[in-house]
């Protein structure tokens, strides 16, 4: 007992030191605890904005494979795609999954964001940007989520209901005219925009220069749209195509909406598989190959090439460039059929037939072009032609001629590319098979905007069904003779969205028609 | 909170410190006789720590560690009572005697019956109204495996051990009771070591794409788990608290049952004793695969390769030639002979090893003993570069630091080395993957020493699935590499003071910190022809990781009992502070300058990371115990906690409990056959907070890390939209039990039937990806895991040399998914084919059926049940997905036998599980790619194609038509997901385990210079010596990827199971 009081300080402390521990407030601190000190929790929306206008939705081996300007022939495992005429889920979703939870996401938010700002030109710009998205959506998957839609967080809506793609159109259309009258050149200027702020391609820095910029873009959008409506309600494309022509239009290539990548810590996505993973199974399509190459094209050598070995095309710093040595490998002909003749048979590691020009078009450094004045004058054209806007064949060909040399010029922004002559550019536009012939204008247009669309496949496979693919290279593709007439329509709905948002997308697929499948038609394209 | 709790603290205090005074003054002030005494037991051994009460009084003492004893009588004529738990009590009159020597007894009806309960209380197992296990510590010793937990597969009532196939150093699945929840949240028991509450955190390989997506391979490797930390040398007892009443007072962390443990810290009054134990283990792969088809050779449509490029294109393929022996093109350039080779994954694989050596110092006087110890285990996995080091140094200590304050403290420090762990359950890297899935006719030797390209050092292309069949020759000669290091220390300190005989107060710290540190290259050539980049860097990544953390749980208790005549009361209050903190570094590079350097400062492109979480949960507890003539006991308990994950509103929880027991031989004494008789019952509402991490419901953003062409780009973090409403989800379970024990214990029969409903899981919900978000969380689903558990030993054979105990356990459970969400019926878990590593089948979660329920589309049937095929003889799938059986098997046991003959014991061990279904990935690969026996119908002698039996879809009559294209026939087995085929049971019964021990100690006395030994015996131990049954066929259906639940019921590329030969030799001295 001699050390009573010792002991009695001992048990105090135990007791001092549990209470401490405990009852200074049993969740006291716990609203501090739980808060990241390293995390970002408030934004500037025009980051976000920025975030999303970087990133790209498709890459080769879907719509421009519809759009037989690409082929991956190899048919062996998993890797049956439009090629093949097969709905493989893996193909189908690439622009559903890089818009959704990638762009769509972000851009929501950040309009989310700057409910009630002020900031006018960067709310309408998102708009616009975010209309372009939905566009591509609709135009590839018909009916999709989209007033609904990228709202989980901000309003708890985590199974988006399915609108009406011809719906949709109309709201994009309104969005669209909406904020090219709302943009002010006396308002924000949005230094981040990757298009047209400070850093961009195009530099500006004032709010004028942008808006100008901004509002060509979203008027050259409005013709793209109003176009689409070409086959369903001609009246109303004439309408709208008038509008955006009066409204002003992209002019020039200064207008180009483009990113540049620096090629290695930003690349373009879209060339990563044909130059990092197994090129040796990527090929230009010989319908393709076959109108290059028949009208001598001046921007053949940067779009493709033939390599020493398919499979290699680093090694090889002097690939053959000739037009006559070009061959494309045909549609729906699959790999183990083409090592024997007829075809051309094994090249090195591969096949013996052109690529995709990895040094220039197809490299990891190629700039990412959405939309372009070469697109919208050769839409020009095409309103012209048909009587839409002012100026009859004469205007015509003036856009189609300008959407062709504005198209070469994009080249010289390629690695490897280069300022192509105008002798040269002369040259082609008189070629008997490039020439503008009143006769024959619909076709020669729309097979130079299939060709200026050899980067951007969603519009070129767009384009097509909207004309009917109505040019002479294209071929049929019959493969396994389960597409009514051998082009896809349209693609399906990712396969998880009928567990994932199983309502809706039942509900979706009952308002297309009864069929996700690849030829049901989107509401523009009737046959 | 704080004005409620803490001024009632303050005033228990002040209150314990005058009552403290007051009893130490009062022993002094109303003393009016002394009696004193030593106590010792039957064998003459001092008992230290019983009890002695003056009859019809307040005064008691405690005898100390040399069994001596002074107590102050207040009536020279009193009755003193001597009691210690374990001991029959005894009543003794003093009359007038100043000395009194007591010989205590063991208490025969119930022998070695203390139990360690939750908070490390020890209690009699009497009054327990739960089921518990005590582990026999021998079984640990005898049957040693490197994770000390699969040793107890098929050991336990109630508790079921998985041990994926999954390299040296992996991780065991632990279920008590069934699956608590659904796949993905924390369903293992909570580990409590000397006091230290720790989760078994199995770091399992739950699937993952190798390049870039998960640099540092974390997913793709079994990094073992935290039970990897204890030595079994160390282990003084195990008890497994099966249900949630017996977990209970862990609150938030019992909903899953819990596993005690206590290490060793040496006996008072023992003197110096060193202990040495030293084991080695060899392992060889168990090789059941004999699926492989050895007719036909690589190559597509029956054709042989007929160019370099044409073999390397189609590697991936037996759809070739007859093997005829002829001269064909390889991969590599050379002409080999077209033949089978069968066993190269057998031939490729190693002779595993585990050679492990313990030793231990311990010591003990009349205040305080200690024990320290220090393990070094040195493993080699079958697959070769797998290797597995671990060192342990154990450290226990118990000193009285006054004759009523004690002092515990448990230093466990552990040091792992986990180098180039096997890549399993993924396409691309992972030898198994490989040899399975290439075709059979190219060797070994040619894939050993071709593996790399001469020309530009790439991986030299085998196949056209060239990124996903990854020569694993390549990666062993390229230099890939993976070393996961980790430390750990886990230290303990309790202080417990004894007011007196009935009362105490106790603090305890623990304090848990570990580091891992995962470096990882891999090198520019795996699984492409491509060396370099655009930039003309090299590919290749390097990535290190650093992770720490840090948890601290302090906890106090104050405890005291108290009998009144015929009734007792024993009740504590305690709380526990719990704080976790972690923190991790990652750095990675890519875009290599230098060949063959791999480094951060090498790499042009760099990325690093650093994530920090801290967390917080507060918790009160108490509990009461109520008992009646010892033979009537009702336990209840309470703990309130409060978590700082979750919203203020949501943030506190209450979990009670109620138990009871009754003895009932107690009242049938005259019933002479039985010795022990008890019925129990009990009630336990738990919960789990896991599921939700720190700062989950704040939606953050990434900035780039770079500029975009100088620009700052921003993204919204993460892809799950955060959900703020979340709650803690809870657990209810029920149970009742009777406890046997007949004929002097030779019988012994216990039996539990449970109850556990689980609610309000926090889920990862999937959603539309059309919400921006891929997915969030909420509270939702319900299920149940009921069973009966089943304990029947017989001591058979009784006599001095010869004994035979024989004990079967079993466990039969059910699970049930009771509800998901109102108007949702199913729960899609995760489709396998989209992970882009699995090929086949999905989970779910389904109202009404078993939990972990696998779903694959079926052969499309008519109305009569026959198979429909189309008009061109192809297969047809149903539309939906069905359910084809759950994961989890309904009964899972084990049968033990133990005989001892003089100094040698042998114990043989069998055990089983049935009732579960397995999805084999591997039988769908082997059969697509033209590799199994089953892939030759329709290209056996004298076939030229397959009419498969069915129904014409179109005709209604049976099937005529002949394909030919026998590859995409095939194919469609995987295009359609049609799983018919790959669904088997992985039900079996195995021949576990065979150890034969001879304890040397006698003999070893003999002779003369080994007089100083105290103990010597050599154990030898077969583990997997047969399989006895099994349903699928060519694997083990133990030869599983993970110990999570995602893929319990996926077999998918993991490695083949291993038989071991194990010798240990045990000196004591």
């Amino acid at each position: 007992m001699l050390n009573s009081n010792y002991m009695i300080k001992i048990i105090n402390r135990i007791i001092f030191i549990s209470a401490v521990f405990l009852f200074a407030g049993c969740d006291k601190d716990f609203v501090e605890i739980n808060t990241n000190p390293y995390a970002v929790i408030s934004i500037d929306p025009a980051l976000l904005f920025a975030g999303a206008q970087r990133t790209v939705e498709s890459g080769w081996e879907v719509e421009n494979t519809i759009a037989q300007q690409f082929v991956n022939p190899f048919n062996s495992g998993a890797t049956l795609g439009p090629n093949f005429n097969a709905d493989i889920d893996g193909f189908n979703n690439g622009r559903w999954e890089g818009s959704y939870p990638g762009s769509l996401k972000n851009m929501i938010h950040a309009l989310a964001l700057l409910k009630g700002s002020s900031n006018v030109n960067l709310i309408s710009m998102i708009r616009i940007w975010k209309a372009q998205i939905f566009m591509g959506l609709v135009d590839t998957y018909g009916d999709v989520p989209y007033l609904d839609a990228g709202k989980a967080y901000t309003d708890g809506i985590f199974y988006p209901k399915y609108d009406d793609d011809a719906a949709i159109y109309t709201d994009l259309e309104k969005e669209l005219k909406e904020s090219i009258a709302a943009m002010n050149p006396a308002g924000d200027f949005v230094s981040a925009d990757l298009f047209f702020g400070k850093n961009a391609a195009i530099p500006n820095t004032t709010a004028a220069a942008q808006v100008a910029k901004w509002k060509k873009l979203g008027n050259s959008l409005l013709l793209r749209l109003g176009m689409r409506y070409t086959k369903v309600n001609s009246a109303k494309a004439q309408a709208l195509a008038l509008e955006a022509f009066n409204g002003g239009v992209m002019t020039s290539n200064a207008d180009n909406v483009y990113v540049k990548y620096d090629g290695v810590v930003f690349t373009n996505q879209r060339n990563y598989n044909i130059t990092t993973i197994n090129p040796r199974l990527y090929y230009v399509a010989e319908p393709f190959v076959n109108q290059l190459k028949t009208s001598n094209d001046p921007r053949s050598g940067f779009i493709m090439a033939k390599f020493a070995d398919p499979n290699n095309p680093f090694a090889d710093n002097s690939p053959d460039l000739t037009h006559a040595n070009q061959y494309g490998v045909p549609v729906g002909v699959i790999s183990d059929v083409l090592v024997n003749p007829p075809y051309r048979g094994i090249r090195g590691g591969g096949y013996n037939y052109s690529q995709i020009n990895i040094k220039s078009l197809g490299s990891l450094t190629a700039p990412t072009y959405w939309v372009t004045y070469a697109q919208t004058s050769l839409l020009l054209a095409e309103a012209a032609k048909r009587g839409w806007i002012p100026g009859g064949d004469a205007a015509a060909q003036t856009y189609y001629e300008n959407g062709i040399i504005a198209d070469i010029d994009t080249y010289a922004q390629y690695p490897n590319g280069s300022v192509v002559s105008a002798a040269a550019k002369t040259a082609f536009l008189t070629n008997p098979a490039i020439a503008y012939n009143p006769a024959n204008a619909l076709k020669l247009i729309n097979t130079q905007y299939w060709i200026a669309n050899i980067a951007n496949g969603t519009e070129a496979w767009a384009n097509l069904r909207r004309v009917n693919f109505l040019y002479p290279a294209l071929s049929t593709n019959l493969y396994n003779k389960n597409l009514n007439g051998g082009f896809i329509r349209r693609l399906s709905y990712p396969d998880y969205e009928a567990s994932n948002n199983s309502a809706n997308y039942f509900a979706a697929v009952k308002a297309i028609g009864g069929t996700d499948n690849l030829v049901t038609r989107v509401f523009w394209d009737t046959p | 909170m704080r004005n409620v709790f803490s001024l009632p603290l303050i005033y228990l205090s002040r209150v314990l410190f005058l009552f403290t005074l007051f009893t130490i003054v009062s022993v002094n002030l109303f003393a009016q006789k002394t009696v004193s005494g030593t106590i010792t037991s039957e064998d003459n051994k001092p008992v230290s720590s019983v009890s002695i009460k003056e009859k019809g009084t307040s005064g008691g003492a405690i005898s100390d560690a040399s069994g001596k004893y002074k107590i102050d009588l207040k009536n020279s004529k009193s009755i003193l009572v001597f009691s210690l738990i374990g001991y029959a009590s005894q009543e003794v009159s003093v009359n007038n005697l100043s000395v009194m020597d007591i010989t205590l007894y063991p208490d025969i009806r119930s022998l070695d019956n203390v139990v360690v309960t939750a908070l490390g209380i020890k209690k009699e197992s009497r009054k327990l109204g739960y089921a518990t296990t005590t582990v026999n510590t021998e079984d640990l010793l005898t049957n040693r495996t490197t994770n000390v937990m699969e040793s107890l597969e098929g050991r336990v009532a109630g508790l079921n051990i998985t041990p994926p196939a999954a390299g040296a150093g992996a991780s065991t699945q632990i279920r008590l009771r069934g699956q608590v929840g659904f796949a993905g949240s924390t369903n293992s028991p909570l580990i409590v070591i000397n006091g230290l509450p720790l989760d078994q955190e199995a770091r399992n390989a739950e699937g993952g794409f190798d390049l870039g997506r998960d640099p540092a391979n974390t997913q793709q490797r079994d990094r073992g788990d935290n039970l990897q930390v204890v030595n079994p040398d160390d282990i003084e007892s195990m008890t497994i608290l099966k249900g949630s009443t017996a977990s209970a007072l862990y609150g938030s962390r019992a909903a899953a049952g819990a596993i005690i443990i206590t290490t060793k810290s040496g006996s008072k009054n023992k003197g110096i004793g060193v202990e040495y134990t030293s084991s080695y283990t060899t392992q060889d792969a168990l090789n059941f695969m004999d699926q492989f088809q050895t007719m036909y050779g690589l190559g597509q449509n029956g054709l042989k390769p007929i160019s370099q490029a044409d073999a390397a294109g189609k590697g991936q393929f037996g759809w070739g030639a007859k093997l005829d022996g002829s001269l064909v093109p390889t991969f590599d350039g050379t002409m080999q002979p077209y033949i089978a080779y069968e066993n190269r994954l057998f031939d490729y694989l190693q002779t595993g090893s585990n050679f492990t050596n313990t030793v231990a110092l311990s010591g003990g006087g009349a205040n305080g003993s200690y024990r320290v110890s220090f393990a070094n285990t040195d493993a080699k996995g079958i697959e070769p570069r797998d290797e597995y080091k671990k060192k342990i140094f154990n450290l226990g200590l118990n000193q009285k630091i006054t004759d009523k304050l004690k002092l515990n403290v448990n230093i466990n420090w552990s040091n792992e080395i986990q180098s180039n762990a096997p890549q399993i359950g993924v396409q691309g890297p992972g030898s198994v993957n490989f040899f399975t899935r290439i075709a059979p006719s190219i060797s070994l030797s040619s894939l050993k020493n071709s593996a790399v390209n001469p020309i530009d050092g790439t991986e030299a292309r085998t196949s056209s699935f060239q990124n996903t069949l990854q020569n694993p020759y390549y990666a062993n000669q390229a230099g890939q590499n993976w070393v996961n290091e980790r430390d750990r220390i886990l230290g303990t300190a309790t202080l417990r003071y004894d007011f007196t005989d009935w009362l105490y107060l106790q603090g305890r710290y623990n304090y848990n910190q570990s580091i891992s540190n995962i470096e990882s290259t891999i090198p520019y050539g795996i699984g492409t022809s491509v060396p370099k980049n655009a930039d003309n860097t090299y590919k290749g990544f390097y990535n290190i990781t650093e992770e720490k953390r840090r948890e601290i749980n302090a906890d106090f208790l104050v405890g005291g009992n108290k009998e009144f005549g015929k009734f007792s009361v024993d009740a504590s209050v305690g709380g526990n502070t719990w704080r976790i903190k972690n923190n991790a570094f990652t750095q990675g590079a890519t875009n290599f300058i230098v060949k063959d350097l791999y480094s951060i400062g090498n790499g042009n492109v760099k990325s690093q990371s650093y994530a920090f979480s801290n967390r917080r949960v507060n918790s009160l507890y108490g509990l009461a115990e109520f008992g009646y003539d010892r033979f009537l006991y009702i336990n209840v308990t309470g703990r309130k906690d409060w978590f700082s994950v979750y919203n203020s509103s949501n943030n506190q929880v209450f979990y009670p409990s109620v138990s009871g027991s009754f003895i009932f031989s107690e009242l049938l004494k005259n019933q002479k056959w039985l010795t022990y008789g008890k019925l129990r019952a009990s009630w336990a509402g738990t919960g789990s907070a896991n599921g939700v991490d720190p700062y989950e419901g704040i939606l953050n953003y990434d900035i780039n890390a770079f500029n975009f062409n100088g620009q700052t780009t921003a993204t919204i973090a993460g892809v799950n939209a955060p959900n703020v409403a979340l709650t803690p989800f809870s657990v209810d379970e029920k149970e009742i039990g009777l406890e046997l024990r007949m004929f002097k214990s030779r019988v012994n029969l216990d039996i539990s039937a449970f109850k556990k409903v689980t609610t309000d899981q926090v889920l990862p919900v999937t959603v539309s990806n059309t919400s921006g978000y891929l997915g969030t969380k909420a509270n939702l689903a319900s299920l149940q895991n009921s069973g009966l558990e089943a304990m029947l030993e017989v001591k058979a054979i009784q006599t001095k040399n010869i004994s035979w105990t024989s004990s079967w356990n079993n466990t039969y459970l059910s699970t049930k998914v009771l509800a998901i969400s109102p108007g949702v019926k199913d729960f899609l878990l995760l489709f396998f084919n989209s992970t882009g590593v699995e090929f086949l089948g999905q989970i779910h979660y389904t109202e009404g059926l078993p939990m972990n329920q696998l779903y694959t589309r079926t052969y499309l049937r008519d109305a009569n049940g026959n198979i429909l095929v189309s008009p061109a003889g192809r297969l047809l799938a149903t539309p939906d997905f069905k359910p084809v059986g759950s994961s989890i098997p309904k009964f899972t046991g084990g049968w033990t036998n133990n005989f001892t003959y003089k100094n040698f014991s042998l114990g043989i061990f069998i055990d089983y599980k049935f009732g579960g279904t397995v999805l084999s990935s591997t039988a769908l690969n082997l059969l697509r790619q033209g590799m199994s026996k089953a892939s030759l119908v329709g290209r056996r002698d004298g076939e030229t194609g397959l009419i498969f039996p069915g129904i014409n879809q179109a005709t209604g009559q049976p099937n005529t038509t002949k394909v030919t294209d026998l590859q995409g026939f095939y194919t469609d087995y995987r295009n359609l997901q049609i799983g018919d085929p790959f669904i088997f049971k992985s039900d079996f019964i195995k021949l576990r385990n065979i150890s034969l021990s001879y304890n040397l100690t006698n003999l070893a006395k003999k002779v003369s210079y080994l007089k100083s030994f105290k103990g010597l015996s050599l154990t030898a131990s077969v583990r997997n010596v047969a399989i006895l049954y099994k349903d699928i066929p060519g694997l083990d259906p133990e030869a599983i990827q993970s110990s999570g639940d995602i893929r319990a019921g996926y077999e998918n590329t993991s490695l083949p199971t291993v038989r071991s030969y194990n010798l240990s030799l045990n000196v004591k001295f």
